[in-house]
């Protein structure tokens, strides 16, 4: 994977980028998937665990893919480089990461009212919420990691 | 985008799927240990099914495609040492991750016969370092396969 040669000064920043993504992938993947294979049971078991993970697993991996994706961009010079000038993936990368971080945040409230309300047999459609927008943030994510190794124009 | 870049962007994702599946059993091997009732362990073991195509698809995804950049890349060879020692490390991360996975189906297995006498073996295997340990040494594997990619020593 990331076949091309750079120099090698770069490559802590890019291994910290997508471990983050990483981390925060797995997050979604098991938050959305726990939330799908739960969504008829009566009990709240997997609903909470997606929640739980959310929050616990994508959450953070979403901080350190962010700070990655800043250290790395500092590391390639991108910042003397004007806007209009850059890359299209490296736009995609900005775009879905900050839309994708905003859309995680709103997940986590959803997901942390619905575990909280849980407790009481309630938040299931809170927990629902949580889990289609975790299954819409692996799309966005799919999109991201295709553009950043793929790197069109 | 040409063929190398598709090849470099589906490799990618690959590895991604393989990531995602050992999140997941992560987050099982940690419920699954604080699992006080059967229930909740029988539930937890209805996520293990989205792993397996995650990390076997993942797998053989990445390996294909890697052997193919590695074919058609004009800055390294497929005999380089960081390739090589992807390739020992891949296998490595296969045997370990195939022991874990027959662990944890054992433990699934028995999860579902039910009776008071097989929810507590399930529990204390569970509990037990063993699957925990080979889930780490997995895990392990791919971070030290990530880091051969990312940082390809001797390139």
């Amino acid at each position: 994977m990331l076949a091309a040669v750079r120099p090698h000064s770069w490559d802590l920043a890019i291994f910290v980028h997508v471990a983050g993504a990483m981390i925060m992938m797995g997050g979604l993947v098991t938050a959305a998937g726990a939330g799908l294979i739960g969504w008829r049971d009566g009990a709240a078991t997997l609903r909470r665990i997606a929640a739980l993970t959310l929050f616990a697993v994508a959450l953070p991996g979403w901080i350190i893919m962010r700070v990655g994706a800043e250290w790395a961009y500092s590391k390639e010079g991108w910042d003397d480089v004007p806007d209009k000038l850059q890359p299209t993936w490296l736009g995609i990368g900005y775009i879905t990461a900050d839309v994708g971080g905003i859309i995680l945040l709103i997940a986590l409230i959803l997901g942390g009212i619905g575990v909280r309300k849980a407790r009481g047999g309630g938040g299931t459609g809170l927990l629902k919420a949580s889990t289609v927008l975790a299954a819409l943030l692996i799309a966005v994510y799919v999109v991201s990691v295709w553009a950043m190794g793929g790197k069109p124009s | 985008m040409d063929f190398y870049d598709w090849m470099l962007a589906l490799h990618l994702l690959s590895a991604f799927a393989i990531a995602s599946a050992l999140t997941l059993y992560s987050v099982m091997v940690v419920v699954g240990r604080r699992a006080d009732d059967a229930e909740p362990r029988r539930t937890l073991f209805r996520l293990a099914p989205l792993g397996t195509p995650l990390v076997g698809g993942g797998s053989v995804l990445a390996l294909i495609l890697g052997v193919i950049l590695a074919i058609d890349s004009d800055t390294f060879e497929i005999w380089d040492g960081w390739v090589i020692a992807a390739l020992v490390l891949w296998a490595v991360m296969g045997a370990i991750g195939g022991q874990t996975g027959r662990y944890y189906t054992a433990v699934q297995k028995l999860a579902e016969e039910g009776g008071e006498g097989a929810q507590q073996e399930v529990a204390a295997r569970l509990r037990a370092p063993t699957g925990a340990m080979l889930h780490l040494a997995t895990v392990a594997v791919f971070v030290l396969i990530l880091l051969d990619m990312l940082f390809k020593p001797g390139a």
